[in-house]
Order: C-alpha cells, then sequence, then structure tokens
C-alpha cells in the first residue's frame, strides 16, 4: 500500500529525512517511534504533501504510484489520511461546513453519491459520540478554542468520517490523559481493517498497549535505524533511545 | 490642462443640463455650482487623496448625466423584507412607498437638512440633482418595516448619476434603512445620505454596494448623533472602477452610540477607499468600528479611520480596529488609522492588520480533500464570517454571504 525507498527530503532546504524506508502493507499498523526532532513529523508531512517539504531523492508510492506530484487534497481523495500533530485553529469556518465540504470530496473521488444534509448531520453526530466529543463542537470554528485533547479527538472524529485507505496518526496520543487516550485508541482499532494500513508516530509506548502494532520502526537522524515487533517498543521503554546509539545516523 | 481644472470643466459642463431647471432644488444646485467653482477637485497632493487617484474620471463621467432607462425590476432585487424604493440614474419614482410613522417628501432648498456643500463632490452632487428625498420618522414611531432604497446607476457611456437622501429621525423614535446600490455600466453614482438621528432614537443602517465591477462610486455619508441616541451601521462592499466612501459622524450630545462593522473586499483589478472620520465632540460617547478588508490580484484597498476626541469629550470611549487579508502580492492595501486626542479622560484602541492567507490552515483544509480554490474561499469566508454573522438581519446576511463568497 505504502512504500517508501531510500527517501531523502528537506524542510525550509535542510535536509531532514536522510535514506529513510518503510513499507505498510494493506491491514498493517506500523509504529514509528523516536526522540525529538528525528524527523517523524516531516515524514508525516512529506506523505500528506505540504509545500515546503521537498523530496529530494527516493520513491514514495501510494497503491503503486508515485506521489510526489500529486497535491496535498489529491492525496486525501486517494484515500491518505493525516492526523496533525498540532491541529490548526480555523476560526470562521465550521467544523460542519468543513466536514461536509471534505466529505463531498472525499465521496466524488470514491465514485460515491455525496451524502443528504440529514444523513451527513447523523453520521457526523454519531462520529461525535465514538470519541466522546459534545455536538456542540460540529457548530464551533474548526478547532476554535479547542483544548489539546479535544483538538486530537477532532481528528479522530474526521478520521472515521473519512475513512482513508492509509491513516497517518502524527502523536495523536501525546498529551492525552488515559480516559482520552482509551478513546483514541477506540476510534483507531475500530478502523482497523484488511484493506486499511496505519501508521501511528508516537513518542510513548503507553499507546500501544491499547493499539498493538504489528510492526515497531525507530526513527533517528532522519533514518529508520531499527524495526522489529511490538516487543521493541518495550525494550525502548526499558532502556531509552540512548540503547541504539551508534546504530543511528 | 491638469486633471483638477480638467474635472472641474466636466463638472460644471454636467450642471449646465440642469442650470435651467426651475424647481424646488434651483437654488440647491445654484449652491452647488458655487461650490463647484470654489473648490478644487483633489490630487495626490491632497493628504486624504493620496492613495485614490481620480484619473479614472477622465473619461468624462462628469459632463454627461446617465439616462438609461433602468431595466432593473424589483423581481431582480433580493427581498429584504423591507418596503423597497428604486430610485434610477437619480430619479424618484412616481410613487413613493407608505411606511407607518415615516413621512416622504421630496427635497427642496429651504429643507434644514440640505447643508451647505463643503466638497467639489458634494457641489456636483447639488448641482447636478434631479431629485431629492427627504425622508421623516416621526417622534417616538418604532418603525417595524424597514426601507429598503436600491439606487440604480445606469449607463453604456461614462456619465454620471447623483442622488441625495435626507434623513431625520425624531426622538425616541426607531428605524431601519438599508441603502442598496446596484448599478451597472460605467456610470458614475454620486451618493450623499444625511442623517439626523434624533435624542434617544435609535437607527439600524445598511450600506450595500453591490454596483457591477465597471462602475464607479463617490459618496458621503453623514451622520449627526443626538443624546442618547444610537447608531448600528453595516457597510458591505466590493470594490468597482473606483469605490470612494467617505464616512463623518458627529457626536453632537453625550451618550450617543455607535457601531460600524464594514467589510470591503477589492479583488481583480478593483479599487475601494473608506475614509472614516468620527467626531466626538461631546462627553461620553461610545463608537466601536470594525472594518475587514480584502484585495486579491491588483485590487487595492484603501481605509482611512480618524478618530478626533475634541476638547471636553471626557469619558469618550472609541475602538476602531482594521483587519485585512491580502490574497496576492500584486494587490494593495493602505491602512492608516489616526487619533487625535484633546482629552485625558478617555479609552481609545485602534489595531491594524494585514496578513496573508495562512498557509498551516490552507494546508490542514487541503489534506482532507478540499482543493485549493475552494480551501481559499472557505478560509476568506471565514475571516468576515463572524461579521457577517453579526448582521441582525437575517435575509441580508445570507445574501451576503453568497454575494461576498462569489468574490472569494
Ligand atoms: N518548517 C521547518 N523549518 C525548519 N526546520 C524544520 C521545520 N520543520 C521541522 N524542522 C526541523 O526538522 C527536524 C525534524 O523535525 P520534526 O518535526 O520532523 O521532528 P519530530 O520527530 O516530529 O519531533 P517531535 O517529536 O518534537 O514532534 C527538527 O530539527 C526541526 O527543527
Ligand atoms: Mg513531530
Amino acid at each position: 500500500m505504502l512504500e517508501v525507498k531510500n527517501l531523502h527530503a528537506s524542510v525550509a532546504g535542510k535536509e531532514i529525512l536522510k535514506g529513510l524506508s518503510l513499507t505498510v502493507n494493506a491491514g498493517e499498523v506500523h509504529a514509528i517511534m523516536g526522540p525529538n526532532g528525528s524527523g517523524k513529523s516531516t515524514l508525516s508531512n512529506v506523505l500528506a504533501g505540504r509545500d515546503g517539504y521537498e523530496i529530494i531523492s527516493g520513491d514514495v508510492l501510494f497503491e503503486g504510484k508515485p506521489v510526489a506530484d500529486m497535491a496535498p487534497e489529491e492525496r486525501a481523495r486517494a484515500g491518505i489520511f493525516l492526523a496533525f500533530q498540532y491541529p490548526v485553529e480555523i476560526p470562521g469556518v465550521s467544523n460542519m461546513e468543513f466536514l461536509k465540504a471534505s466529505l463531498e470530496e472525499i465521496y466524488k473521488a470514491q465514485g460515491k453519491e455525496p451524502l443528504d444534509a440529514v444523513t451527513l448531520l447523523r453520521k457526523a453526530r454519531e462520529a461525535c459520540q465514538q470519541v466522546n466529543l459534545d455536538q456542540q463542537f460540529l457548530k464551533r470554528g474548526v478547532n476554535e478554542g479547542f483544548s489539546g485533547g479535544e483538538k486530537k479527538r477532532n481528528e479522530i472524529m474526521q478520521m472515521l468520517l473519512l475513512e482513508p485507505k492509509l491513516a497517518l496518526l502524527d502523536e495523536t496520543d501525546s498529551g492525552l490523559d488515559i480516559d482520552a487516550l482509551q478513546v483514541v485508541a477506540k476510534g483507531v482499532n475500530s478502523l482497523r481493517r484488511p484493506d486499511r494500513g496505519i501508521v501511528l508516530v508516537t513518542h510513548y509506548q503507553r499507546l500501544l498497549d491499547y493499539i498493538v502494532p504489528d510492526f515497531v520502526h525507530v526513527l533517528a537522524g532522519g533514518r529508520i535505524i531499527k524495526s522489529g515487533g511490538k516487543e521493541l517498543a518495550l525494550e525502548l521503554e526499558e532502556k531509552g533511545y540512548g540503547w541504539l546509539e551508534g546504530h543511528g545516523a | 490642462m491638469t486633471l483638477t481644472e480638467s474635472l472641474k470643466a466636466q463638472a460644471l459642463e454636467g450642471a449646465t443640463a440642469y442650470q435651467q431647471r426651475n424647481d424646488t432644488l434651483s437654488s440647491l444646485r445654484d449652491a452647488g455650482r458655487d461650490a463647484l467653482e470654489n473648490l478644487p477637485f483633489p490630487d495626490k497632493k491632497s493628504e486624504r487623496w493620496k492613495y485614490t487617484s481620480l484619473i479614472k474620471l477622465q473619461d468624462g463621467h462628469l459632463a454627461k448625466q446617465a439616462h438609461k432607462t433602468s431595466e432593473l425590476s424589483t423581481a431582480d432585487v433580493p427581498d429584504f423584507g423591507g418596503a423597497q424604493l428604486v430610485i434610477t440614474n437619480g430619479a424618484l419614482p412616481a410613487t413613493l412607498p407608505k411606511i407607518d410613522g415615516v413621512i416622504f417628501s421630496t427635497l427642496s432648498a429651504d429643507n434644514p437638512s440640505a447643508a451647505k456643500e463643503l466638497t467639489p463632490f458634494s457641489g456636483f452632487n447639488a448641482a447636478t440633482l434631479q431629485d431629492g428625498l427627504n425622508i421623516h420618522v416621526a417622534k417616538g414611531a418604532q418603525v417595524k418595516q424597514a426601507l429598503h432604497i436600491i439606487y440604480v446607476g445606469e449607463s453604456d457611456t461614462p456619465a454620471s448619476a447623483a442622488t441625495r437622501v435626507n434623513v431625520t429621525l425624531d426622538e425616541n423614535s426607531a428605524f431601519t434603512l438599508i441603502e442598496h446600490y446596484a448599478g451597472t455600466g460605467p456610470a458614475l453614482t454620486s451618493a450623499i445620505t444625511r442623517i439626523h438621528v434624533g435624542g434617544n432614537a435609535e437607527l439600524t443602517h445598511y450600506r450595500l454596494q453591490s454596483e457591477s465591477a465597471e462602475t464607479l462610486h463617490i459618496s458621503e455619508l453623514d451622520i449627526q448623533q443626538q443624546r442618547d441616541s444610537r447608531v448600528r451601521s453595516y457597510q458591505l462592499m466590493k470594490g468597482n472602477v473606483l469605490r470612494r466612501n467617505d464616512v463623518r459622524v458627529w457626536m453632537n450630545e453625550p451618550g450617543a452610540d455607535l457601531v460600524i462593522r464594514a467589510v470591503f473586499l477589492a479583488r481583480d483589478s478593483s479599487h475601494v477607499d473608506n475614509n472614516v472620520c468620527i467626531e466626538h465632540a461631546s462627553p461620553h460617547c461610545t463608537s466601536d468600528q470594525i472594518f475587514k478588508g480584502i484585495a486579491g490580484e491588483t485590487g487595492k484597498a484603501v481605509f482611512n479611520g480618524r478618530i478626533h476626541i475634541h476638547p471636553g469629550a471626557k469619558g469618550t470611549d472609541a475602538q476602531l480596529s482594521n483587519k485585512n487579508l491580502l490574497l496576492a502580492n500584486t494587490a494593495e492595501i493602505d491602512s492608516k488609522p489616526e487619533l487625535e486626542i484633546y482629552n485625558d479622560d478617555v479609552k481609545c484602541g485602534h489595531g491594524t492588520t494585514i496578513g496573508q492567507m495562512d498557509s498551516e490552515q490552507l494546508f490542514y483544509l487541503r489534506s482532507r480533500g478540499v482543493d485549493a480554490e475552494q480551501a481559499k474561499r472557505m478560509l476568506g469566508i471565514g475571516f468576515i464570517n463572524e461579521l457577517i454573522l453579526s448582521l441582525p438581519n437575517e435575509a441580508i446576511a445570507e445574501w451576503a454571504r453568497d454575494w461576498l463568497g462569489e468574490s472569494l
């Protein structure tokens, strides 16, 4: 589903990813762990197509097709979803209005009929309920004045509605209390399916108690320096990133 | 001949069309011609016209009267729930609407509110006035029905149409006035509205400037506020070939309260200039203004907001905010707040910002499948949404969202 091959990428002219390779097959859950500044968000942003994140060399293929020349919205329509580490506030644009615009495009791309207003509202309310978000949040500006946890739950809420093929979650667990973490984990687990890939970027192995990954990768210095099964996360937790020093760049 | 001289010659030529008319407006027209003789048209050296050139008037708009009969029917006009009155190329309709508590009459020179002409533009307006309208809201009248005036300036060739409306709200009355400009073609609308808001009276005022892009518009809005009067003025506009609005509000007596909410949009090569001055001439008056501007492509928006707090106007609270969104580096926004304070005991705040569309917000929307164009439109509407939502008339809010949204 996703193939990243020897990817070198830069942000603002500075090379951050230095030969990163990663393959995610349908049905798999991958966790990417790594210290601050190791390039985790850079990878997420490169995959989602953010301006200013340049691919210098290497390939990123989604369902066999290179994504480099695809606009962010084209990637979204193809089924890539990024839950942001720091979701931006957009005052004046209501969450509901945004969901409507987003769903219309994604459905159109999938060849589905657009939802009528009533069904859309019902689905949105159900999604809110799933992540314990009051329905009032649909009326508010996108992320406007939301607490950190509410922003993260809003991301998951959108993900549940958009049903992406590949979900990238950039530290969606950071800053959450244990209740909110469970809510988020439940949401993600409900999306686990044989035809969907999930990539969890995280700092803390705590998340992996609730979402059990098939693979764990350690990202440091812009490369994946170690990969393994779920037990790697525990080992990391125990020994710290220092344990892997020397493997890195 | 300089542009200033040429405009004067053209304006005087335009005025000759009415010179021989003998009606109740004759002496007003004479006064207008006098003003034209004595007051030069501004040029770039005039401080208040620094960012707006009159070069677009050189095609002769001032010399000719717009005569085209309007193809506009009331069916083309959005229904905001008020009584409609269409003024076409400066001509009043044969019958005026009937509204309880409101007396309409045609303007005449001996009307006390026909004040002096202080600028060449108001002189031109007076000198070329075909009809004028007086609106009188009776003491204590709580007028439920809004008055929706539609001003249509229409022409196929450069020409002008003058409109003048005087509004008087007597003590304790309440009234809603919707001024809606909807012309087409290379027509210059010369618009003057003078409003007197009596003691404890309340005016809700809308100014919707939705003329098409080829039009020109030069206006003066003058509001006099008496003791404890309240004015809410909502001003929404798009740029055209040349749009210049001079707004002056006088807080004449204590306790007067003013709110202005405005949106101006300058897309493509359009121009919009708002020159606003609040005269705090009396103690304990409050003014609260928010202007939001958007400019794109080679559009140009000018905002000059002056707050003048006179000696003795203690306890004044005057707030002014002008936030702008620049959609392209080729667009221009000139924003200049001016505070002139001759008093210590005042609360005064002003702020101006000019920002660009937030790339992070744009990416967020796009990363969820919304294409760049639509995302920009959503953010543009988002920028003015709060202001649109604050419009008390829902029909206008809905219309405004679509109409402004078209240009975002
Ligand atoms: N827009 C930018 N301009 C310049 N440098 C950047 C930019 N974005 C990221 N960087 C740099 O790239 C490196 C990797 O940042 P990135 O955000 O990908 O790390 P991360 O692994 O997500 O860290 P964290 O755990 O703190 O979220 C850092 O050194 C960071 O300072
Ligand atoms: Mg990060």
